[in-house]
């Protein structure tokens, strides 16, 4: 149906180029990291190849037009929430308990995080909740506007239920924020959504108050743990906890600090940081590439929420654009958090740095989102040039 | 439809917008905070950084050794083999664990230290399953909810270990964990010492051979205090504390804010203590960079160390010695006899009354140990931690207080008669029991007498005596008069000696007046043996308290061995106070107790006559109920405590122009005046004796070297004339 000419046109090269610069910037901080030796495994190596996995799910996803999308898109969720709900009951030889969360398959030789995954069934379901919504109420009213809210907040509330339990914060505020996300798109009026975000940030507010000033009403009546507490305490004073939860942030700032402007050069690390090759991959290119390299990074990431913004505007497809708008958001929340933590601006949850942290699931995860946004330009052509004929 | 499409997708293009310009400002947010961080405060952590990746370590230096006043060393280094563990940062218990393992092939180390719960932790370490298996999987899910901590779960495990478990370690393995244990202990980076007792050539030589495959392990060589008089002033010297105790608890934060590490060894007692900072030396200071693990790439030296500086004491370690020597023979000659048996002890200080220094400081205690059989032990201490009363030794302070109170003036009389005061037994002078004789001040010292020192006392209280009065004064200002001008020659008050720990002596209290009339004969307050030492080298010296002191100087390290380094400081003396009496009082004082010694009717004038250094001094005799260390024994049996004396001497020589003086000190010496021995006052001519033969010998020495040097110049110069 189409030449092989055309066919390499609708690959996104802009993006493939970001991925690119990614998978350079991902290799040399994890080659810097795995210097500290505190593992013997060569996590270059295990890196690159989950990069060429991750490259042959986007090869895999790309063909899938909308239509297939939204019609996968329930068989996807379920699927997700299956896996999820199964780590419950899961014996602990395939699901070990791992820092003290129950959060992954474990069998020899391949280990999956479901809820890296179910991020993006979850950007699917909404999306084809949303359509579906403004299809059936092409006219909106404000009594439009709270169900879609409800049905919004309730296909999330399954997978957040879930990984909350795990327990596993970090993911958990991922979902919210790919909520919030697509609700702000979502067209719901204003009148609704200033008072939402409004009572949101009160609340926040609200609790973070208390975690500083009454920890013992959240304790009591939230089941909040002590080391969660801790967290906020060490972000907001780590140097009292450097011996303890402080321990990280202390030596994250150490490391990011030292490095200045200009940094100290490939491998010129002085800084012990454990695990930095994961969460802490970050404090590894302030600390050898300086404000300079660490603002590039920064900037790497602001381009591709740019490329993803233009491309939300630019197709005609509804759906992707809300498809857009949740990938824009499960990246900027793990962008931000992840390195506002490493700065001290934020406090410390174990989310990876998207496309940069070593990690199978997380990367496959995102690569998975990443075919998405391929897909869109790969059949965006395809659309118009039969809507032209329409 | 068309248009509320359309709508709809301008509305969706404006929150596309929103939210890009939202992550725009996020972005910001990061780029900023990195700004601050990076560039803003990037200089402050890069110090920082240079401060915890170069570790600085003090390496522990040998003390000062510690010299006799001329120039013999007493307390002296002796180099041992020593095996050491320096804990690099980061190390893991399994890399420790294997090379205790290796290293406890090649060493023997003692297992004693090895306490129950080590035993325990090294148990879980080596048993992990069965350690995971002493909880209960209920207990495991307590855990997984957070309802028991990780320390709860560990304790848990701790408790169910049973003994046969325990006693399931082998020999070798305990071996094992007693290095480990040693290694654990140290502070990273900072050499730990695992053996230094006993370590034998052979396993030296074997660690040394394989220290290549001991990471962390070296060989060394650690200072052990030597003593060269071995118990010879010993309590005195006092303890340093050993590298496994290290600092004392109670000082720890006084030593650690001083440079300290908690494993350094610090003088513990006395002259190890009070002059910690002199001996103490400066340690090497190694700056180790290290890379990002924690291993070790570089070594540069800051500063090197330095031994301790050296003391030099006021101590004439021959007098010491021979003081002791005397001591020794008249407490055993004494207890050979019968009816002495509650003394065990005697004291003698001697001091250079111009200067304050110490030149012997001797004590001894009989003993009778675990087999029964008697010994002599060093009591030194004894003369600044325990006190006596000490009689008629102090009055010659009574009769200065008295000049000194305007109570009486030089010269004045007293008619010495029996005191018969309502309601008390007489009491008399020992050489007048009954009669009445007029006596001035210079005869009340010589031969002692009780009678004058009752009516200065009374003086002072403004009351004049007549027979069966009943005594009404103002006791308790009396008392405080009497005490504020004893103290001006250090009786009841700290001496002032560069020694922790002095005792002032118990003040007695005063329940009716006639106790103040015992107090102005030496039977009330009690003293220490230094403070009857000082109060006569007030007297002889004119009238200034001098502070007592055993350090003499401070040097540094010799580069020589056996000769001694450059002078660091030199003690001065020191005049405490002055005392308010004028020269002629002192001078009536003085002439007093020259004839204690030296007129026919002197209380001491039949063990001093025909001493050639013309000594001067007094006695002193004091009946009180016994408190020495038998005293428990008596209660126990429900006796009531016996009357026992308590014989003393002060005194100094020669009488015109002091170079020494002395006390002499036997408490509960006997208990009834039938068995009286005048132990006292052979020690006190034996001991001056001495002093004056050492002083000749080494006076003749001197000028035989000096002769000798005159011959060999003599032949010098006859050569060069031979020559010429």
């Amino acid at each position: 149906m189409t030449s092989p000419k055309q066919n390499s046109s609708r690959i996104d090269y802009g993006l493939v180029l970001i991925l690119l610069m990614m998978f350079l910037v991902s290799c040399l901080a994890i080659y810097s990291a795995q210097t500290t030796g505190q593992y013997a495994d060569n996590f270059v190596m295990k890196q690159a190849i989950f990069y060429i996995i991750g490259t042959g799910i986007i090869a895999l996803v790309i063909s899938f037009d909308s239509e297939q999308l939204m019609g996968m898109s329930w068989y996807v969720y379920g699927f997700g929430i299956l896996l999820l709900a199964f780590l419950i009951i899961a014996p602990d030889s395939i699901a070990p308990v791992v820092n003290g969360a129950k959060s992954w398959y474990q069998v020899p030789g391949l280990s999956l995080q479901p809820s890296e995954f179910m991020k993006v069934f979850l950007i699917l379901a909404l999306g084809r909740v949303l359509v579906l919504h403004h299809q059936k109420y092409s006219a909106r009213t404000t009594q439009s506007d709270w169900l879609l809210l409800g049905k919004l907040c309730l296909v999330t509330a399954f997978p957040l239920l879930l990984v909350m339990q795990q327990p596993d914060l970090g993911t958990s505020l991922v979902f919210m924020s790919i909520l919030l996300g697509m609700i702000f798109v979502s067209g719901i009026s204003w009148r609704i959504l200033l008072p939402l975000f409004g009572s949101i940030t009160a609340a926040a507010t609200a609790i973070f108050y208390m975690v500083l000033w009454h920890p013992g009403i959240l304790e009591k009546y939230l089941g909040v743990k002590q080391y969660q507490f801790g967290r906020i305490y060490s972000w907001l004073d780590p140097y009292n906890y450097e011996s303890s939860t402080g321990f990280h942030l202390t030596r994250s700032l150490l490391a990011i600090g030292s490095g200045q402007t200009m940094g100290k050069g490939f491998s010129e690390r002085e800084v012990y940081l454990p695990e930095s090759h994961t969460d802490f991959i970050f404090s590894i290119i302030g600390e050898e590439y300086g404000f300079i390299g660490s603002s590039i990074v920064v900037s790497l990431f602001f381009l591709l929420i740019y490329h993803l913004t233009k491309l939300a505007l630019s197709t005609k497809v509804v759906y992707y654009t809300y498809m857009c708008a949740g990938v824009i958001a499960m990246i900027t929340f793990h962008a931000f958090q992840n390195i506002g933590m490493t700065i001290g601006l934020l406090p410390i949850t174990g989310i990876p740095l998207p496309f940069i942290s070593y990690g199978g699931s997380s990367l496959m995860g995102n690569m998975l989102a990443m075919g998405l946004i391929f897909s869109i330009t790969f059949n965006e052509r395809h659309y118009m040039f039969s809507s032209d004929n329409d | 439809m068309k248009k509320t499409k359309r709508k709809k997708k301008t509305r969706v293009s404006i929150r596309m917008n929103m939210m890009f310009f939202v992550v725009f400002l996020l972005f910001s947010v990061l780029i900023f905070r990195l700004g601050i961080v990076q560039i803003v405060q990037g200089e402050d952590y890069q110090r920082k950084i240079e401060r915890t990746e170069n570790v600085t370590v003090n390496t522990s230096v040998p003390r000062g050794k510690i010299y006799d006043r001329e120039g013999q060393i007493i307390v002296d280094n002796v180099p041992q083999n020593a095996i050491t563990y320096t804990r690099k940062k980061g190390a893991s218990q399994e890399e420790m664990l294997e090379t205790a393992a290796k290293l406890a092939k090649l060493i023997e180390k003692e297992t004693d230290q090895v306490t129950e719960r080590d035993k325990k932790d090294f148990w879980i370490m080596k048993n992990e399953e069965a350690a995971k298996a002493k909880v209960t999987e209920k207990e495991w899910t307590r855990y997984e909810e957070g309802e028991i901590s990780e320390d709860d779960l560990y304790q848990l495990q701790l408790d169910r270990i049973t003994e046969e478990e325990l006693q399931s370690l082998s020999a070798e393995e305990l071996e094992i964990l007693a290095i480990y244990r040693e290694f654990t202990s140290g502070y990273a980076m900072t050499p730990q010492i695992v053996k230094n007792k006993g370590v034998t050539q052979k396993e030296y030589a074997l660690v040394s051979e394989n220290l290549s495959s001991l990471p962390g392990v070296n060989t060394t060589t650690d200072w052990e205090r030597a003593y060269a008089y071995d118990e010879t002033l010993r309590t005195v010297l006092g303890n340093i504390s050993s590298s496994r105790e290290g600092l004392p608890k109670e000082m720890i934060d006084f030593y650690l804010s001083r440079d300290y590490s908690r494993n350094d060894r610090v003088g513990t007692s006395y002259i190890e203590y009070q002059y910690e900072e002199v001996l103490r030396g400066q340690k090497t200071k190694v700056k180790n960079v290290t890379d990002k693990s924690g291993n070790i790439l570089d070594s540069q030296i800051i500063r090197e160390g330095q031994r301790g500086n050296d003391l030099m004491l006021t101590i004439d370690m021959d007098l010491q010695l021979a003081v002791e020597k005397i001591i020794e023979e008249e407490l055993w000659r004494a207890k050979s006899q019968p009816g002495h048996p509650l003394l065990d002890r005697a004291f003698v200080t001697m001091m250079d009354p111009n200067t304050g220094e110490i030149l012997a400081l001797a004590g001894k205690q009989y003993h009778v140990n675990e087999d029964g059989k008697a010994e002599m032990r060093d009591f030194a201490l004894g003369n600044i931690t325990t006190s006596y009363t000490m009689g008629s030794v102090v009055k010659g302070a009574t009769v200065l207080t008295g000049f000194m109170a305007d109570a009486i003036e030089p010269g004045h009389t007293f008619i010495d008669e029996p005191i018969k005061l309502a309601g008390t037994p007489s009491k008399s002078s020992w050489f007048n029991r009954g009669g009445a004789m007029r006596v001035n001040d210079h005869y009340a010292l010589m031969r002692s007498s009780n009678v004058y020192m009752y009516k200065t006392a009374m003086k002072i209280g403004n009351t004049e005596y007549r027979p069966n009065m009943s005594l009404r004064m103002d006791a308790q200002q009396v008392i405080m008069t009497m005490r504020r001008y004893f103290g001006q020659f250090g009786l009841g008050v700290r001496t002032g000696i560069d020694l922790p720990n002095e005792q002032t002596g118990y003040q007695g209290k005063i329940t009716q007046p006639g106790l103040v009339l015992d107090y102005a004969i030496g039977q009330f307050d009690t003293y220490t043996p230094l403070q009857l030492a000082q109060y006569v080298s007030t007297i002889a010296n004119g009238g200034n308290r001098m502070k007592p002191h055993i350090v003499k100087s401070i040097h540094e390290p010799a580069s020589e061995t056996g000769k001694i380094g450059s002078l660091v400081e030199d003690i001065h003396p020191q005049v405490l106070n002055r005392l308010d009496a004028t020269e002629s009082e002192i001078e009536r004082v003085q002439e007093g107790f020259r004839m204690v010694m030296g007129s026919s009717q002197g209380t001491a004038a039949r063990y001093f006559g025909g001493a050639s250094y013309q000594p001067a001094g007094k006695t002193g005799t004091a009946e009180g109920v016994y408190d020495g260390p038998k005293r428990e024994e008596y209660l126990e049996r429900g006796e009531s405590l016996p009357m026992t004396w308590n014989i003393t001497l002060v005194g100094y020589a020669p009488y015109d122009n002091p170079e020494v003086a002395f006390s002499v000190v036997v408490p509960w010496a006997y208990q009834s005046s039938a068995y009286s021995t005048p132990i006292n006052n052979t020690i006190g001519r034996k001991i001056l004796d001495k002093y004056f033969e050492l002083k000749e010998e080494r006076m003749a020495a001197e000028t035989s070297d000096i002769i000798i040097e005159q011959e060999m110049q003599l032949s010098e110069e006859e050569k060069r004339d031979e020559e010429e």
